[in-house]
């Protein structure tokens, strides 16, 4: 179990940067995530902690040892692709013995070993099957089973639940995060999704051109994002100027519609702000709704549902905002 | 201190080299030796272009240019004639026994063109079967000399060239493309013309470019059938022999126009097609059309007869084989003779060819999977530059090759001349560019993460490359394999230049015993070599199949 440090890593392609001045330190036996958008440059950043991917500056370090000029095959790690990366040419059970193989683990060690690590992601008994037999999900499991058995020193995961169904998705990043937990290897694990991001990270680095943005835990960086990218990649906001509010001066804050509500749902020591509803969407156990301020200014609220709340387009609200929860942006 | 190569890079460097290398000595380093040769003067010291002017002075030569172009240009026009309806039909129209006809048509790729023209010399020629039983109800036909009798026997072993790419065209059009053209009111007919077969063209291009570039090297089928008209292949071995070895400037010259016409041709391939890429995305293929009986005949018939036809000069050499020769001529009488006279002067040439295409395959598979790993996996300058190096044998006439390695190994460091791996090494040359493209084929398929999840598990890049993409691209080496066997068993041009004493092939003694006029022995040979051929390719054939039932 290793924490990691990156120190100024650097690469580009031709003239993109795709990664420029990285610093970051991981602790040991920490779940911390990559988050950004396509292209931002968190799977180079993961190739390159992996060995996949040159340094054009920088280093990388396992806990005192740096590894980056290391063959990738020593590195001592275990990586779960987007796309499975399961050997074909091999059962379910040779997959997850290759690493042990390489490793020259005896035989008799190797197959309990091979059936622990099916038992954890929950395929005891599938050794025997051909890869074309499983399911995606089945797969994945593979895939992370393949990585755990090594007993690596860091796992990476490159979007490992971007091919499955949106279903399987919720319910295998809770598996991966427990796996880790129980397991305590540090991992790193790069998504674009702000929501699979939140649910399994200790913390976040959200990242965009080749730039860390911010770095903290998921709420933090929700409650108080530290640029108007973060507030926006981070989930649903208000970007308005103080001004809307009636406040002073002229910053762009930004006001989750969470922390909007109508003013008799509202504490009274809370803003009010009048406007005029355009836009009604009763979701279930949440409404949306658009409220047109009168210096023209939109702001979308979310409320849960309420059984005797009416709302339509074209009435008169009085709106209430906690004023904690409004993050003046740079 | 250590050179700073990343170590991602360090095997893939390591293969680019040994690729360089090779390719370097054996086939750059000919071809170079060849052009100087074409552009020195007798006591090969100074630069001079007399050798193109004397060459090209001489309208014999001059008519080997333009003959091989203008056989080149009809036979790819009459390939084509004849595989695009035939292609049609295979993909769209009901016709009876498409399996069968598939495999019966992929035949003549790998069987040796001379052969066939050999049969319809036995059947056609001068005292032909067939000439004489017509002749002998008074009935006659023009000579098969020539350019016609070369036409012909390039358009029935050809063929296929054109086929099976444009079958693949049809069948990959999409079929909402078509429904879209009728949706807007074109009739089935009309959307033929001016949707699908558009869409077709450059897979049809494509097939008739090596039609064309097969017709500019080939050696064996103008030797048969040319006799007094000049062609380029055969005139450049003629000049060569007639020369001393170590200035042959004449058949230099030869040998450069030929690999320049390739190569011009290639190239203006590659602008064609890669301006034009209709690519449809198929999803659902075209189903068969809904069309009478009548048509449905006449499609039947057609395939039939074009596949057959093209099979008939193999069937009848083998018939033939068993048939008795005095001298030239042909008696009706069944005999194993033949077969006595060839074995009996000796086994050597079958063992011979039976060695030779087995180490040249397995040379071919050594230097070309590696290649096409750097080239599939690389994206850099270097890795195009190995693509192009390794392509250019494609470009070159086995005939231009041979007399390169005779210039080049005859003297000096590496001596080959006068044995057997030169042979070894030159058909491994020839044949490189056909390895890396099936693996490169293959290699496309199989995503580079399976690697990298290799490596991350402690394998390194070259177990990696022993344990996860071999067994991976076992099907496509194995068929590689198969057909490099096939095509050196049976190769000629490079061949005729460099054998020596003992080490003659089957081939060889076919060439020689045509010369010679002992046609018993020369169809014995051909008839050895059909079975040498077709054995492997129906051998790989049935282990395809288990294989994949499995
Ligand atoms: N091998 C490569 N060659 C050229 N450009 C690359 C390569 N890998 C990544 N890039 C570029 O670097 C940038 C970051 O890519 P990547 O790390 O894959 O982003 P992400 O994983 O965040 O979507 C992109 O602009 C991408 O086009
Ligand atoms: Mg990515």
């Amino acid at each position: 179990m290793t924490g990691i440090v990156i120190e100024g890593v650097t690469r580009s392609f031709g003239t993109v940067r795709a990664v420029d001045g990285v610093d970051l330190t991981v602790g040991d036996g920490e779940f911390f995530t990559l988050l950004g958008p396509s292209g931002c440059g968190k799977t180079t950043l993961l190739r390159m902690i992996a060995g996949f991917c040159e340094l054009d500056g920088g280093e990388i370090r396992f806990g005192q040892k740096r590894i980056d000029r290391l063959p990738a095959h020593t590195r001592d790690i275990g990586m779960v692709f987007q796309n499975y990366a399961v050997f074909p040419n091999l059962t379910v059970a040779g997959n997850v013995a290759y690493g042990l193989k390489a490793r020259r683990v005896a035989a008799a060690d190797l197959a309990r070993r091979v059936d622990e690590a099916l038992a954890l992601v929950q395929l005891a008994g599938y050794g025997e099957r051909w890869p074309h037999q499983l399911s995606g999900g089945q797969l994945q499991r593979v895939a992370i089973a393949r990585a755990l058995v090594i007993r690596p020193q860091v796992l990476l995961f490159d979007e490992p639940l971007s091919n499955l169904d949106a279903r399987l998705r919720v319910s295998m990043r809770a598996e991966i995060r427990e796996l880790q937990k129980s397991l305590g290897i540090t991992a790193i694990y790069v998504t674009h999704d702000q929501e699979e991001a939140m649910s399994v990270s200790d913390r976040i680095a959200l990242m965009q051109n080749g730039k860390l943005e911010q770095v903290g835990a998921p709420a933090e960086i929700y409650r108080n994002p530290a640029s108007r990218f973060a507030a926006e990649f981070m989930g649903t906001t208000n970007l308005v100027e103080a001004r809307a509010l009636g406040r002073d001066g002229a910053d762009l804050v930004s006001l989750r519609p969470e922390a909007l509500r109508l003013d008799a749902e509202a504490p009274p020591g809370w803003p009010r702000i009048g406007g005029s509803v355009v836009h009604v969407e009763i979701l279930g156990p949440i409404t949306r709704f658009d409220v047109r301020l009168v210096d023209g200014s939109l702001l979308k609220v979310a409320a849960l549902d309420e059984p005797h709340r009416t709302l339509a387009p074209g009435a008169a609200v009085m709106l209430a905002y906690d004023p904690a929860r409004v993050t003046v942006l740079p | 201190m250590t050179l700073a190569i990343p170590h991602q890079q360090r095997m893939p460097l390591a293969i680019a080299a040994l690729g360089f290398l090779f390719l370097g000595l054996f086939l750059l380093y000919p071809l170079f030796n060849v052009f100087s040769a074409s552009v020195l003067d007798a006591e090969g010291e100074k630069f001079t272009f007399a050798n193109y002017v004397k060459v090209l002075g001489r309208p014999f030569y001059r008519a080997a240019v333009t003959n091989t172009l203008a056989i080149g240009v009809a036979a790819t026009i009459t390939t084509t004639l004849i595989s695009v309806p035939f292609a049609f039909a295979l993909a769209r129209l009901p016709v009876p026994g498409k399996a069968a006809i598939l495999a019966l048509a992929a035949m003549p790729l790998v069987l040796p063109s001379f052969v066939s023209a050999y049969a319809i010399v036995l059947l056609l020629g001068r005292a032909g079967i067939v000439t004489q039983w017509l002749n002998s109800w008074g009935i006659g036909f023009g000579s098969i000399y020539g350019a016609g009798g070369i036409v012909l026997v390039y358009t029935l072993t050809l063929y296929p060239y054109v086929l099976l790419p444009t079958m693949a065209g049809f069948k990959a059009v999409d079929v909402s493309v078509e429904e879209a053209a009728q949706s807007l009111g074109s009739s089935p007919r009309r959307t033929l013309w001016t949707v699908t077969l558009p869409i077709v063209i450059p897979s049809i291009l494509a097939g008739g470019l090596l039609v064309f570039i097969e017709t500019l090297e080939n050696f064996g089928v103008p030797f048969v059938l040319a006799e007094d008209l000049p062609i380029f292949a055969v005139e450049a071995f003629k000049l060569f022999i007639g020369e001393t070895a170590p200035n042959p400037s004449s058949a230099g010259v030869l040998g450069v126009l030929l690999i320049l016409t390739t190569a011009a041709v290639l190239l203006v391939q590659r602008r064609y097609l890669s301006a034009r890429r209709f690519a449809t995305g198929a999803r659902a293929a075209p189903p068969t059309l809904q069309v009478g009986p009548g048509v449905r005949v006449a499609a039947a018939v057609y395939c039939w007869t074009i596949v057959l036809l093209a099979l008939v000069p193999f069937f009848a050499i083998v018939v033939l084989s068993f048939m008795e020769f005095r001298g030239p001529v042909l008696h009706p009488n069944f005999s194993l003779e033949n077969f006595a006279i060839l074995f009996d002067r000796s086994t050597r040439p079958l063992l011979n060819t039976l060695l030779f295409a087995t180490l040249a395959a397995i040379g071919v598979t050594l230097v070309g999977v590696p290649i096409a790993y750097v080239v599939t996996r690389m994206r850099s300058t270097m890795a195009s530059v190995l693509d192009v190096i390794a392509t250019l044998p494609f470009a070159v006439a086995g005939t231009v090759l041979a007399i390169g390695f005779v210039v080049s190994f005859n003297s000096g460091w590496l001596i080959l001349t006068g044995g057997p791996l030169i042979m070894v090494l030159a058909y491994t040359v020839r044949k490189v560019p056909f390895a890396v493209r099936s693996s490169s084929a293959i290699l496309h398929q199989i995503d580079p993460s399976l690697e990298e999840a290799s490596i991350s598990l402690g394998r390194s890049p070259l177990q990696t490359f022993g344990r996860i993409l071999v067994p991976l691209m076992l099907g496509g080496i194995l068929s590689g394999f198969v057909l490099t066997w096939v095509t050196v068993a049976s190769e000629l041009s490079a061949t005729v230049v460099l054998y020596s004493g003992p080490w003659r092939t089957l081939t060889v003694v076919m060439f020689q015993a045509l010369e010679s006029g002992g046609g018993g022995v020369a169809t014995a040979a051909a008839s050895t070599l059909i079975v040498v051929t077709l054995l492997p390719i129906a051998l790989l054939y049935r282990l395809v199949q288990r294989y994949e039932l499995s």
